[in-house]
């Protein structure tokens, strides 16, 4: 793919969106019938699954905790989910994503609840346009819940940027690469507590004022969509 | 918005104030508020002022009084053994999370007196067994009655498993005689 001229013409970005509009969100609450817990979620042209299993015996047993339960997230991007073939297997950016996820998702769960146990939560993105990391966070939440895993709130996840001086959010492949900026933002949406906060770029204090404040607004509407997958397969009749 | 018994909430979703309910099982207390922990139903008790949440989600297996479970003999002394717990018999699909250790004393082996535990139980040997104290700190498990006992026994000579003939087990490979606290399943029904 070229670098086209510009990223917004007349407000538009490249997919028709408005700056402040996510890209459609799909999200299936267990969608594995293996898994303890699993969610599958599509942002725009972002296609990923997330696992969850346990709480289970920790193995190796010396890495077990003997007043709470570890928390193990596992990253991975299938070879088919970007352009090049990207080679399997862990490298440096999955690791690093993983531990992110890990610290995103850790302040919901009560993981005291289960010492010397493992919660293993397996994130495979299945096909990337940017913002893997945030899709990977919201499915897993979706999956930690489809587990009935005692939580504190579900974790919801998206990235602002800035693109052509514009304050964007949920950017994709072309933004991500010549934007800017990119800001992956994950809270929880009931408490309004921030749980992940990373920065590719600049902003001035008053940009990163209203992107955060833009992160948070389409926090919410994701936070919406969770809650609609997992009402559609839990709540009978569709009340609340 | 007030919460009514049967309304359908998620993690983090408001239940009431603390100074009105105490929170019960899936819900918890935070700032003085008592929210939801699981994705199920809202159960209101007005008489003992809890608030909890019944969860509509597959949960983690968890130890009750009066369980079943099925485990593995680990260690056998004098007044007691330990039993490493394999699975909850009705929820064998998902693995029970730790601590899975738990003691079966001589008293609660089987009815009346017991001189030698370890004539009845042997390391290695696959038991069901019914939960008397579901404490995590320390799980305490019963053998009495017909259907809780050994299920699978193995020799302790060659380790291959023993053969039920009457009260007696007998080794195919060695010839070996043994005794057990045999369940009436000894070797019929592992886990459904």
């Amino acid at each position: 793919m070229e670098k086209p001229e510009q990223l917004i013409v007349d407000g538009k970005r490249l997919d028709g969106r408005a700056p402040e509009e996510l890209r459609p969100i799909k999200i299936v609450a267990g969608a594995l019938g293996r898994a303890d817990g699993s969610a599958y979620i599509e942002m725009g042209n972002n296609k990923v699954i997330a696992a969850v299993y346990g709480p289970r015996e920790m193995h190796p047993r010396h890495e077990a905790q003997p007043d709470f339960a570890v928390l193990r997230c596992r990253y991975t991007m299938a070879p088919f989910s970007v352009e090049e073939r990207k080679r399997p297997g862990p490298d440096r950016r999955s690791i690093e994503i993983s531990k992110v996820i890990r610290e995103a998702l850790q302040p919901a769960l009560f993981l005291e609840l289960y010492p010397r146990a493992v919660i293993d939560v397996f994130i495979e993105v299945l096909q990337a346009d940017a913002g893997t990391r945030t899709a990977g966070i919201n499915a897993a939440a979706v999956a930690l819940a489809d587990a009935g895993i005692p939580m504190r709130d579900l974790v919801s996840a998206v990235a602002v940027g800035k693109v052509d001086n514009t304050i964007v959010i949920d950017l994709m492949k072309a933004e991500d690469q010549w934007g800017t900026t990119d800001m992956p933002v994950a809270m929880m949406p009931r408490k309004k507590a921030i749980t992940l906060l990373q920065m590719d770029g600049h902003f001035t204090e008053e940009e990163f004022k209203r992107a955060l404040d833009l992160a948070m607004r389409g926090c919410e509407q994701i936070y919406e969509a969770q809650r609609r997958a997992l009402k559609e397969k839990y709540a009978v009749g569709g009340t609340e | 918005m007030e919460v009514k018994t049967g309304d359908f909430v998620l993690p983090g979703d408001f239940l009431a104030t603390a100074e009105e309910f105490v929170p019960g099982e899936g819900a918890y207390e935070e700032n003085g508020n008592i929210y939801s922990s699981t994705v199920g139903m809202v159960l209101v008790d007005i008489r003992t002022k809890k608030i909890s949440v019944f969860p509509k989600t597959k949960t983690p297996p968890t130890l009750k009084i009066g369980d079943i479970v099925i485990g593995r003999v680990e260690e056998v002394r004098d007044q007691f053994l330990t039993v490493s717990i394999a699975a909850l018999v009705g929820n064998e699909n998902r693995e029970l999370p730790p601590p899975r250790l738990a003691l079966i004393h001589i008293s609660k082996v089987q009815a009346g007196f017991v001189k030698d535990l370890s004539k009845l139980f042997k390391p290695g040997d696959i038991i069901k067994a019914k939960v008397l104290n579901a404490q995590p700190e320390l799980i305490q498990l019963t053998t009495i009655g017909r259907e809780l006992g050994v299920l699978v026994a193995f020799c302790s000579r060659c380790r291959s498993p023993l053969d039920r003939e009457g009260n007696k087990l007998r080794c195919p490979s060695c010839g070996s005689v043994e005794t057990r606290k045999l369940s009436v399943h000894y070797r019929q029904e592992v886990a459904k």
